[in-house]
């Protein structure tokens, strides 16, 4: 169907979005790496618990770790190998999760689902919670819980907006398998009973939007460049032009969001019956040498991805005998998922999750690392908020320890921590710290 | 990859721009009614000017030297204590000084006004800004606080018109100050004396440094707007309210002769006499003293814009700067009570039985304590 303009919504930043150093590296795959580690907590809701022991020997494909409550997913063992331990480690985000690591075999067997064909509704539910699909945009909410509505949903959302800077796995994954995803997208909608499914792409991206036009049961809609485009509240108005009440879900209003990369996971999981072990990550950065578009296993040490795609780049110098010699350039940030959401990291000793969409290498004339100085009031912050808070508000008295007024007068809960605010921030104050410290105290609050 | 590597909570990009470049970006704004100035009323303009903004950037140096106990310590540490101050100094100071001045009158003899320019800056700058915690934490405007304490002080109400000839040059000084108390009391037949245009471009006007030339002025809201260092809507909807105020206000000057009439022609007369312009476009917009939010800069406009066209009429006599001043001390009221609604919020029923805004503001922060995290989370789902 032919395209049509999204709907303006008031806030967001304009990001350079630095797309153009990885736009043009097509999907490769990443070659199984020695060992994985992969971890238990892959998604939001309790983590699984894991069903192998060490010294058992995997396959591919084979479950490791069952979902535990009915927000979580199962975890499936990424190559096949045997595995050597189950262990707690720091993951990315700080916090503790247990890690199964499975050394690599000498044959790669794979134990895949049973493929479906010509599927029903309850059917791909079904396959969707058995290979252990979530969220794959970076919240990494189960999918099978979002298939599976309380109130009767009309339209489905196929989100490619990606208007997190650098980031290009879904658009290549766009690009390159654009039919898979419109298939993807097609067992999504019947398992929700949707008529009507739109693909969302962000007017950066004209290729992939004439991609979608050719398909005559699909709306693809352009989204203005603007971040954060993708946001779900902000996708559904500006696709649909349906306002999200505060405290409700879109399902409330016959609107499901999926990300593309979802999509393609669903169409692989029921066609070929593949559990969600691989996914497509971007290395990229200007602190990267050869920036690249890779399929990755799940569980992969960030150190791999970085040696495959070349290391850290170099410079030549003379040093002090005067000799020319190769120096490796520092980065000053290395980060896991986009720019303006992602964590930063200590070491490449850390692995992939299903919801890792990049590593970025950054350089340090791209990262950002000022000192705070005084807030100025400007008022800039509130501004661009896509949610329409007052960040300034949340900082100001979260400083002093006074969180009750920091919810009350920054309405602090509803954030999405999408960074706009601290993107736009002429005195680079730390509000995020200041939003995440301040809902903290909240929940605490909350439990006494 | 060794220990230089920064941990930090995202975003890891950040924009460029930093409180120095804004800063900048006002002083270029600025320029365009400096250089005006000073060709206008000479050399004497210029040595204000630097007066001004020397007063102000010492001013600033020597609290900081004291409140981080230069003095108290040898010679090796005062040092670091200047390489602090160049550190965080940001200009601010500057755009102080530099405002400061273009809202003074020149005179014809510079060493009458050396120490009042002098003792202003600092009065601006210690008083109005450093002891309410320095850049970002003042109430008020220092400038427009400092100029009213001149003129109180110092009892400034004589303007000098610029040297251009065809004008009355007997004295050089309009006693009467500028052409804008001439419009207001005017009784009865307030005809221009001054044409719009020689208004516009401040030739023949009698006024302060940066406030004669309106054509300067313009460029420079043009120059702020483009940079988005303001909003563009702020100095128009302030213009606006106050020009067909200002209208209606003079209208009223006709009824002793012969009944109301509504004369649209004295829109532009009001507007560029005195300093109304220079104000909406560089004091009204100060960041740390205006409101945050949106609707609170609405709010903020409007008062500001009718108090001072209903202030003018009555008082006859330039109010802009006591205006600054009132609306300033507002500012954190309005901050408080008008807050903006979040994206999807949506009134309860309950809210119908008209309740205050405080009530609303804590039935709000009481839902808000509910835990969201696993929404927020949903809600990043597609980056």
């Amino acid at each position: 169907m032919k395209a049509v303009k999204g709907k303006y919504y008031f806030g967001g930043i304009h990001v350079k979005d630095m797309k153009g150093i990885s736009k043009d590296a097509a999907l490769e795959v990443l070659p199984d790496p020695e060992t994985v580690a992969v971890s238990c907590s892959q998604s939001i809701g309790k983590p699984a618990v894991p069903c192998v022991e060490a010294g058992q020997a995997v396959k591919q494909g084979q479950i490791i770790a069952k979902a535990d409550g009915a927000v979580s997913s199962d975890v499936f063992a990424s190559i096949a190998g045997t595995v050597t331990e189950i262990k707690d480690l720091k993951g990315d985000g700080g916090a503790d999760e247990k890690y199964i690591f499975i050394k690599r075999g000498e044959n790669a067997e794979k134990e895949f689902l049973k493929p479906l064909t010509s599927p029903s509704a309850e059917e791909i539910r079904q396959r969707i919670k058995d290979a252990g699909i979530v969220g794959l945009g970076g919240a990494g909410f189960p999918t099978a819980v979002k298939v599976s509505p309380a109130t009767p949903v009309d339209t489905l959302i196929v989100n490619g907006a990606e208007c997190e800077p650098y980031l290009t796995c879904d658009y290549r994954l766009m690009l390159e398998q654009a039919d898979k995803i419109a298939r993807g997208a097609r067992y999504i909608a019947s398992a929700l009973g949707a008529s009507k499914i739109i693909v969302a792409i962000e007017a950066n991206k004209p290729d992939c939007i004439k991609l979608f036009e050719a398909y005559e049961d699909i709306q693809p809609v352009i989204l203005t460049k603007k971040y954060p485009t993708g946001g779900e509240k902000q996708l559904v108005y500006s696709a649909t032009g349906k306002k999200i009440t505060l405290g409700k879900l879109p399902a409330d209003f016959g609107v499901v969001v999926q990300n593309v990369a979802t999509c393609y996971a669903v169409c692989e999981a029921v066609e070929l019956g593949k559990p969600l072990i691989e996914r497509v990550v971007t290395v990229s950065g200007q602190g990267i040498k050869q920036p690249k578009n890779l399929w990755v296993k799940i569980g992969t040490p960030i150190k791999d991805l970085v040696e495959f795609c070349g290391g850290e780049i170099t410079v030549i110098e003379k040093n002090e005998e005067g000799e020319v010699v190769e120096v490796t350039v520092q980065p000053k940030k290395a980060v896991l998922g986009g720019p303006m959401t992602g964590n930063a990291i200590a070491s490449y000793d850390v692995y992939t999750h299903k919801v890792t969409s990049g590593v970025l290498i950054l350089t340090d004339g791209e990262a950002a690392a000022a000192e705070p100085t005084p807030c100025l009031n400007c008022g800039m912050c509130a501004d661009v908020c896509p949610m329409h808070l007052m960040p300034m508000n949340t900082a100001f008295y979260s400083a002093g320890g006074d969180f009750e007024s920091a919810a009350k007068y920054g309405n602090v809960s509803y954030c999405i921590e999408c960074g706009a605010c601290e993107y736009i921030c002429p005195a680079k104050r730390p509000l995020i710290q200041a939003i995440r410290k301040t809902k903290a105290a909240l929940r605490k609050m909350k439990e006494n | 990859m060794d220990n230089s590597i920064v941990i930090s909570t995202p975003p890891h990009v950040k924009s460029k721009r930093t409180t120095k470049s804004i800063m900048l970006d006002v002083l270029i704004a600025l320029l365009p009614c400096t250089v005006a100035g000073c060709v206008f009323f000479g050399w004497q303009a210029l040595l204000i000017i630097l007066m001004s903004v020397f007063s102000c950037v010492a001013t600033e140096f020597v609290y900081f030297f004291i409140a981080n106990k230069g003095f108290a310590k040898k010679c090796k540490d005062a040092k670091a204590v200047c390489r602090r101050w160049v550190k965080q100094f940001d200009f601010t100071s500057i755009v102080t000084g530099l405002i400061l001045a273009l809202i003074l009158p020149t005179t014809n003899k510079w060493y009458e006004v050396f120490y009042e320019v002098i003792i202003g800056g600092i009065f601006a700058i210690a008083i109005v800004k450093m002891l309410f915690g320095g850049t970002g934490k003042n109430l008020v405007n220092p400038a427009a606080a400092a100029r009213v304490f001149m003129f109180i002080s110092f009892a400034i109400t004589t303007y000098t018109a610029p040297n251009f000839s065809g004008l009355d040059l007997t004295t050089g000084v309009f006693t009467d100050s500028t052409n804008l108390s001439w419009l207001l009391s005017a009784d009865g037949n307030p005809v221009t004396r001054v044409s719009v245009l020689d208004l516009f471009i401040g030739t023949g006007v009698a006024g302060c440094i940066g406030e004669t030339c309106k054509a300067a002025i313009i460029l420079g809201y043009v120059y702020l707007c483009v940079r988005k260092v303001i909003k563009w809507w702020q100095p128009l909807l302030f213009i606006a309210v106050f020009g067909f105020t200002a209208v209606f206000m003079s209208g009223f000057a006709y009824v002793k002769t012969g009944g109301y009439i509504y004369n649209i022609q004295l829109f532009l007369p009001h507007l560029f006499s005195g300093g109304v312009l220079f104000g909406a476009v560089f004091m009204f917009t100060d960041y740390s003293t205006s409101p945050k939010g949106v609707y609170g800069q609405i709010v903020y406009y409007i008062a500001a814009a009718l108090l001072v066209a209903i202030l003018r009429y009555f008082t006859k006599f330039e109010v802009t700067s006591f205006v600054i001043l009132i609306m300033n001390l507002f500012v954190p009221l309005i901050d408080k009570y008008i807050i903006r609604r979040p994206f999807g919020y949506v009134k309860t029923k309950k809210a119908k039985k008209a309740k205050s805004v405080e009530e609303k503001v804590e039935e709000a922060a009481e839902n808000m304590i509910v835990d969201t995290t696993a929404e927020a989370k949903s809600g990043k789902e597609g980056n």
